[in-house]
C-alpha cells in the first residue's frame, strides 16, 4: 500500500503534537501521587477519554474478527465488555475510588498479605505487557512505510518511553485526550465513505455469507463463550482500576464507565461494519486481502480496505486513528507495568522505607524495562489475538478470583488464600494451554476434552480458595486456631 | 438509501459530535483549572 505525502505530514505532525502535550503535562508533576495518578483530579471528561481510548487497543485485531465473523465480532469484542464495564461500573468503581490505593496489587494486599501483593504483582505486570499493541504498531509501520518490523517497533520503543518516562500519567492522560480525538473521528469516517463508494446494506448483503449477519457470526458455542469469559478482563484490567484511584471523587468513575460503555457501542458499530465491508469488497473484487492460515485475513485489512475508500487527507487521519488506539493503550499500560516494579515490587515489598524520589526514579527504569520486555515479546510473537487470548487466559485465571473475593466475600480471609487460589489458577491454566498449544489443528490449538483453559484455571483458583476459607472457619469452630 | 445504512451514518455522526461535546467540556474543565492543584 502506498500512502500519499500529504499523509505522511499528518502523521509527522501528530507525534509532534504528542510530544507538545507531553511537555506541557510534565509542568503539572509535583509528586509521586501526581506521576502515578495525575493528583487523583480526574475530573469526568478526562476521565471518559482516557478509559475509552486505553480500553480500546486492540484494532487490528477487531479488523481481523470483524472480517472473520462479522457481527460475531460486535458479540465477542463487544457486547461481553459491555455487560462487564456495567458491573464494573454499578458494583466496583465506586468502592475502588473509596479504597484510596494505587495498584491491584494494593488491594491484594489489603485483602490478603504481601506474598499475594507479590506474587499479583508479577501476574499484573504480565497482563499489562503492551505487547501485542507494540506488535500492531510494529506491523502498521512496516506496512505503510515498507520497513522491517523490528525497525517499527523500535521506533515506537523510542517515541513511547520520551514521552511516557517524561510526563507520567499527567502526559499519558492528556495525549490520551488527543488520541481519543483522533481515534474516534479516524474510526468513524469509513463507513459514510464505503457506503458512498460501494452501497448500503445490499452490498453486505450480496457479498457476505449469512452467518457473517448474525449475532453469533457463524462461531461455535465454545468460541462465543471462551470470549465471554475472556471479558472478564475487566475486572482484574489494571487501566480500569487506575483510572478508577485517579478520579477526583467517588461518583466519577461510575458516571465516566456508564458514558464510555456510549462511546464504545458507538465505536464498535464503525469498526464490525468496517471489517464486514472490507470482507465484501474483497469478495467483490474491489481489493485483495491475504488469509492466514488460521483463517483470519491478515492484520492489516482494515488499512487495505480504508485505502481503497478514503481520499487522501482522510486517509491520513483515519491512520492516526488507528496509531492513536494503539499508542494511547501502549502509553498507560507501560506506565502500569513501571508502578508494579516500582511502587509494588521495589517499595512495598523490597525497601519499605524507599523515598518517594527514589520511587519515581525506579518508575522511570521500570517503563524502560516494561517497553522493552514488550518489545521482545512482540518481535518473538506472530499473532495479534494469540497473544491476547495466551495473555487473557492466564492472568485472568490466576487474579480473578482473589480479586473479587477480596470484594465481594465479607467473611475474615486466611491471608494465604490469596497466594494459593493463584498458583492453583495460574498453575492449572497453564499447563492446560501448553498441551493445546503442543497439538495444534489449523493453527489452532486442541485442549483436553476440547475445553478451554481458562475454564479450569478459574475453577481450581475458585475450589482452592474456598477450600482454605472453608477449612479455616471449621478450625476456628473447632477452637484449633 | 436503505435504513441500515442511515442507521451506520447516524452512528458515525453522533460518534463525532459526542466526541466534540467532550472535547469541549475537557477544555472548559482545563481553563477553569479544575485538573490543577488545589
Amino acid at each position: 500500500m502506498e500512502i500519499t505525502l500529504i499523509d505522511v505530514a499528518i502523521i509527522s505532525l501528530y507525534f509532534i503534537l504528542l510530544a507538545i502535550v507531553a511537555y506541557f503535562a510534565k509542568k503539572k508533576i509535583r509528586g509521586l501521587t501526581d506521576y502515578f495518578l495525575a493528583g487523583r483530579r480526574l475530573t469526568l471528561p478526562i476521565f471518559i477519554a482516557t478509559l475509552v481510548s486505553t480500553w480500546y487497543g486492540g484494532i487490528l485485531g477487531v479488523g481481523q474478527y470483524s472480517y472473520f465473523s462479522g457481527l460475531g465480532n460486535w458479540l465477542t469484542q463487544g457486547i461481553f465488555y459491555y455487560i462487564m464495564a456495567l458491573l464494573f461500573a454499578l458494583f466496583l468503581a465506586h468502592k475502588i475510588r473509596k479504597s484510596n490505593l494505587f495498584t491491584i496489587p494494593d488491594q491484594l494486599e489489603k485483602f490478603y498479605d504481601k506474598k499475594s501483593r507479590f506474587l499479583g504483582s508479577i501476574f499484573n505486570f504480565i497482563l499489562v505487557t503492551p505487547a501485542p499493541y507494540i506488535l500492531s504498531l510494529g506491523v502498521i509501520f512496516m506496512f505503510l512505510f515498507g520497513v522491517p518490523k523490528w525497525i517499527g517497533i523500535v521506533i515506537v520503543l523510542a517515541i513511547l518511553i520520551a514521552y511516557t518516562l517524561y510526563s507520567g500519567f499527567y502526559g499519558v492522560i492528556y495525549t490520551d485526550f488527543l488520541q481519543f480525538i483522533f481515534m474516534m473521528v479516524g474510526v468513524a469516517l469509513v463507513v459514510p465513505f464505503a457506503i458512498a463508494k460501494y452501497g448500503g446494506f445490499e452490498f453486505l448483503t450480496a457479498n457476505l455469507p449469512e452467518t457473517h449477519l448474525h449475532i453469533t457470526g457463524g462461531l461455535t458455542t465454545q468460541m462465543i463463550l471462551v470470549w465471554g469469559f475472556i471479558a472478564f478482563w475487566t475486572f482484574v484490567d489494571p487501566g480500569f482500576y487506575q483510572r478508577c484511584y485517579a478520579a477526583k471523587d467517588s461518583k466519577i468513575p461510575r458516571k465516566g464507565i456508564l458514558i464510555s460503555i456510549g462511546f464504545w457501542i458507538l465505536f464498535d458499530i464503525c469498526t464490525t461494519f468496517t471489517g464486514m465491508y472490507a470482507f465484501a469488497a474483497n469478495k467483490a473484487g474491489h481489493i485483495s486481502i491475504e488469509i492466514l492460515e488460521n483463517g483470519l485475513p491478515q492484520p492489516e485489512v482494515y488499512m487495505i480496505f480504508a485505502n481503497s475508500v478514503l481520499p487522501p487527507v482522510i486517509m491520513g487521519v483515519f491512520l492516526i486513528g488507528i496509531i492513536a488506539t494503539l499508542m494511547s493503550t501502549i502509553d498507560s499500560f507501560t506506565l502500569l507495568g513501571a508502578m508494579n516494579i516500582s511502587h509494588d515490587i521495589y517499595k512495598n515489598t523490597f525497601k519499605p522505607d524507599a523515598t518517594d524520589k527514589q520511587v519515581m526514579k525506579v518508575t522511570k527504569i521500570g517503563i524502560v524495562i516494561t517497553a522493552s520486555f514488550g518489545a521482545t515479546l512482540a518481535l518473538f510473537f506472530s499473532g495479534i489475538i494469540s497473544m491476547w487470548y495466551t495473555i487473557g487466559t492466564v492472568c485472568i485465571s490466576t487474579l480473578i478470583v482473589p480479586v473479587l473475593g477480596g470484594f465481594f466475600i465479607k467473611t475474615k480471609k486466611p491471608p494465604i488464600s490469596g497466594v494459593l487460589s493463584m498458583i492453583a489458577g495460574a498453575g492449572v491454566s497453564t499447563v492446560w494451554m501448553i498441551n493445546g498449544y503442543s497439538n495444534l489443528s489449523w493453527g489452532w490449538p486442541v485442549y483436553w476434552f476440547e475445553i478451554e483453559p481458562m475454564y479450569p484455571g478459574i475453577l481450581a483458583a475458585l475450589l482452592v480458595y474456598l477450600f482454605i476459607i472453608g477449612t479455616s472457619k471449621i478450625y476456628k469452630y473447632k477452637g484449633v486456631v | 438509501m436503505d435504513i441500515i445504512s442511515i442507521f451506520l451514518i447516524f452512528d458515525s455522526v453522533v460518534l463525532i459530535v459526542a466526541t466534540l461535546i467532550l472535547t469541549y467540556f475537557f477544555i472548559k474543565d482545563f481553563l477553569k483549572g479544575k485538573l490543577n492543584h488545589k
